[in-house]
């Protein structure tokens, strides 16, 4: 059974926690090889805890919901691994536990306290935090950004948002740091901080407030943020593109993993898939060197938008390289592009960006087999099939206000266009009956004239000579005679 | 859908470059830009079907016309820049052999019952290009005025070969599909092509291999609508077009702007683009 200490939240459990394959990483790199007493406050998923176990002499695991911490000491191996209490951060802070040598609140600070605390603001709580501590400890806060672009962009009223400070509004609290500047004032000593995009990717501070629009940091951003489960008001990708030509992408991330103390070395970035260093020469994914510039996409819809398609054409024709970025898994030959010239008339038309191509390219393959063309590759109907399937399968964004009221004002402008070629079909229609009823005058007049130069006199002139000379030639004669006769009897 | 789009018999270009029945070329949806112009590439009063495409011949119609609140259109390039691909030797000769100066009189047009006649002092015009040609010159009058005797011998009596290439047509009637293709067979024949303004036929000239020269009487056009600027506008925009004597260098790269020739298409892409393919 979990020690208890004041504070526990009962019946209650605490959903989605921290963790991940980016945050363990992320971990794995910044504890020490060897840490005396860890602490580890609020929910954080089993491979954060084994880490940690395994990086550590003790572990202790603070949970304020007393099923949740039943439930991981019952989960924990035979020879165990850490000791879990279960009540507030405030009820252990009371019972004065030896200090920590690490101590890891990934989760944040907003899942500690129970409806029985004490009304503590965020300050208040990073303070206990801190005060369990000891002077060179290592310690991981997470921190959520009240000016994120998905809280910008989150569709929900501000009492909706939240579903665990029902018992007290955690959000409404003057002194809850808004930006990176004021978690630096408010903590003090922050080593290093990494920006939170969704569960699954960390990237570097520093390296976001330094990247540019379309380079692969916001990419990585703007990839994680797309799959995000807030409902939106508008496409995310938009608002990061923004954010990055700014310089503002970190202020705007939707939260931060701040560090206070000093630990192991960690890359640049942290995703679901791996790990990637931003060095001199680029950004370093495994064995490959991606260069820092501007992705494909980006390029692209800038041409797009500008309706230039020779440029289109010509950076098609070069575009290869990237495929690898677009389109997971191993190159497969023609069917890469495929994929890739799919997904960016997915995103190109689903995102209503201005381009040159008429709305009947769009509709079926043939802006895809356009594209594939100008990348030199021949859009067969199998390669076309294969390219379809395998883009259906990547992430797409998610449903958000303004793309469903473009679409449906789109809907209007089809309707009218619609409208509009029918009335153009109809006039073509009319000069093409002018045209056929001019044809058809000219041959009513040449029939006239034909009948008008048989009935003439030299025409008649000219059958009579044409009947004697038949009648003068005894083998024409006969040959008439047999041919009238053949014609009668097969009528 | 327009029959503007046969003029010429520019539809019937396009449809043999993409591959289709050049005689009766399908309808193109949409309209295709038929003449070069200052504005955004068709007439200031033309109408249009909500929805239609416009297919201009280079970009900065387009940039124009939305200007003008209008949208959809896709730069295609000039067809007569695709019947020079599909027809590379029709009257070539060697280069030392071309001769002589194919000079184009600014033209009126159909009217419709909207005027459309020309109206300017030809005989001066006539001294002005014999002071200036050494070459024998011939004349290229557009029908409207071929058909005007007192043009048309006004030059013939100054010694100057008179041609006419044809007509454009008008509501798919008397269209001569040939017309394009006479013209660019004359063209590789002459060593200069010149007219008494900037026009298509001097930019058609430029892209078969003559030297340009626009000098002369401008010429009045009844009906004419300055909208967009006239000529004191393309002597603003076009000064290296202008003149008796043209850098060649400065004419062509001027010219494979106004025609386009960065944007020609595939055959494939343009039965996709002009949605030529069947659907059934």
């Amino acid at each position: 059974m979990p020690t208890v200490v004041r504070g526990e939240v009962q019946p209650w459990t605490d959903r989605n926690p921290a963790g991940g394959p980016a945050l363990t990483g992320f971990l794995a790199d910044l504890l020490p090889a060897r840490a005396g007493r860890t602490l580890i406050a609020g929910p954080h998923d089993s491979d954060v805890l084994a880490l940690a176990a395994s990086r550590s002499d003790d572990v202790t695991v603070l949970l304020r919901s007393v099923s949740d911490a039943q439930a991981l000491a019952a989960a924990q191996p035979p020879d165990g691994g850490y000791a879990v209490v279960t009540g507030s951060l405030d009820g252990l802070a009371d019972a004065k536990p030896e200090p920590f040598d690490v101590v890891i609140a990934a989760d944040g600070l907003d899942r500690l306290l129970g409806p029985d605390s004490a009304a503590l603001d965020w300050p208040e709580r990073a303070a206990l935090l801190r005060g369990l501590a000891g002077p060179a400890a290592l310690v991981v806060i997470g921190v959520e950004n009240g000016f994120s672009i998905t809280g910008l962009l989150d569709r929900r009223p501000l009492k909706d948002r939240y579903g665990d400070d029902e018992f007290r509004p955690l959000h409404d609290d003057p002194r809850r740091p808004g930006s990176a500047a004021q978690v630096n004032d408010l903590l003090g000593g922050v080593e290093r901080r990494y920006a939170r995009f969704g569960s699954d990717t960390l990237v570097e501070s520093g390296v976001l407030t330094r990247t540019q629009a379309g380079f692969p940091a916001m990419r990585l951003a703007a990839a994680a943020l797309e799959t995000s489960d807030t409902p939106l008001l508008a496409p995310v990708a938009d608002a990061v593109e923004s954010a990055a030509r700014a310089g503002m992408l970190d202020a705007v991330a939707p939260g931060w993993l701040v560090v206070l103390g000093t630990g192991g070395t960690t890359r640049t970035a942290y995703t679901a898939t791996g790990t990637a260093d931003l060095t001199a020469d680029g950004w370093k994914v495994g064995d490959r060197v991606l260069p820092d510039a501007e992705d494909a996409e980006t390029v692209l819809l800038r041409l797009a938008a500008a309706e230039d398609v020779p440029g289109f054409r010509a950076y098609a024709a070069t575009v290869e390289p990237t495929w690898f970025d677009v389109v997971p898994g191993r190159p497969d030959g023609d069917v890469t592009p495929a994929a890739a010239w799919f997904r960016f008339r997915d995103r190109l038309i689903g995102g209503h960006h201005r381009h040159p191509w008429p709305p009947w390219m769009a509709d079926g393959d043939d802006l895809v087999k356009t594209w594939l063309a100008m990348s030199g590759v021949e859009p067969t109907d199998e390669i076309l099939a294969r390219g379809r399937e395998i883009a259906a399968t990547l992430p797409a964004g998610r449903p958000d206000l303004r793309t469903a009221l473009a679409d449906d004002e789109e809907a209007r402008t089809t309707i009218k266009e619609q409208a509009g070629h029918i009335f153009g079909l109809e006039r073509t229609m009319r000069f093409r009956d002018q045209q056929l009823r001019t044809r058809e005058q000219q041959l009513r007049n040449l029939r006239d004239e034909l009948r008008r130069l048989k009935s003439g006199r030299s025409a008649q002139v000219a059958s009579t000579l044409s009947r004697v000379a038949r009648l003068r030639d005894p083998k024409r004669l006969a040959g008439a005679v047999k041919k009238r006769a053949k014609a009668f009897l097969l009528r | 859908m327009h029959h503007h789009n046969h003029y010429y018999g520019q539809s019937h270009i396009l449809a043999r470059w993409a591959g289709l029945d050049d005689q009766h070329p399908p309808r193109i949806r949409g309209y295709l830009q038929h003449g070069w112009n200052v504005g955004c590439g068709w007439n200031p009063v033309h109408e249009f079907f909500d929805g239609a495409w416009r297919y201009t011949w280079s970009d900065p119609p387009r940039r124009r016309g939305h200007t003008l609140g209008r949208r959809n259109y896709h730069v295609v390039g000039a067809p007569f820049l695709y019947l020079s691909e599909l027809e590379p030797d029709l009257g070539t000769v060697p280069e030392q052999e071309r001769e002589g100066t194919l000079w184009f009189l600014f033209h009126g047009w159909e009217g419709g019952g909207k005027g459309g006649k020309i109206e300017g002092d030809h005989a001066r015009l006539i001294s002005e290009i014999k002071e200036t040609e050494t070459e024998p010159v011939t004349i290229s009058l557009y029908y409207t005025e071929f058909e005007r005797l007192e043009v048309r011998r006004a030059y013939e009596q100054a010694g100057f070969q008179v041609i006419c290439f044809g007509k454009r047509g008008w509501n798919y009637e008397g269209t001569d599909r040939r017309f394009l293709y006479k013209q660019l067979k004359a063209f590789r024949g002459f060593k200069r092509v010149a007219a008494n303004r900037l026009s298509t036929a001097i930019f058609f000239g430029v892209a078969a291999g003559c030297v340009p020269a626009v000098y002369g009487d401008p010429m009045e056009l009844e009906g004419d609508n300055p909208l967009f600027g006239g000529q004191a506008r393309i002597a603003r925009l076009w000064p290296e077009m202008l003149g008796k004597e043209i850098d060649l260098a400065a004419a062509r790269a001027t010219t494979d702007v106004e025609l386009g020739r960065h944007h020609l298409m595939p055959p494939a892409e343009m039965r996709m683009l002009f949605d030529w393919n069947p659907r059934d």
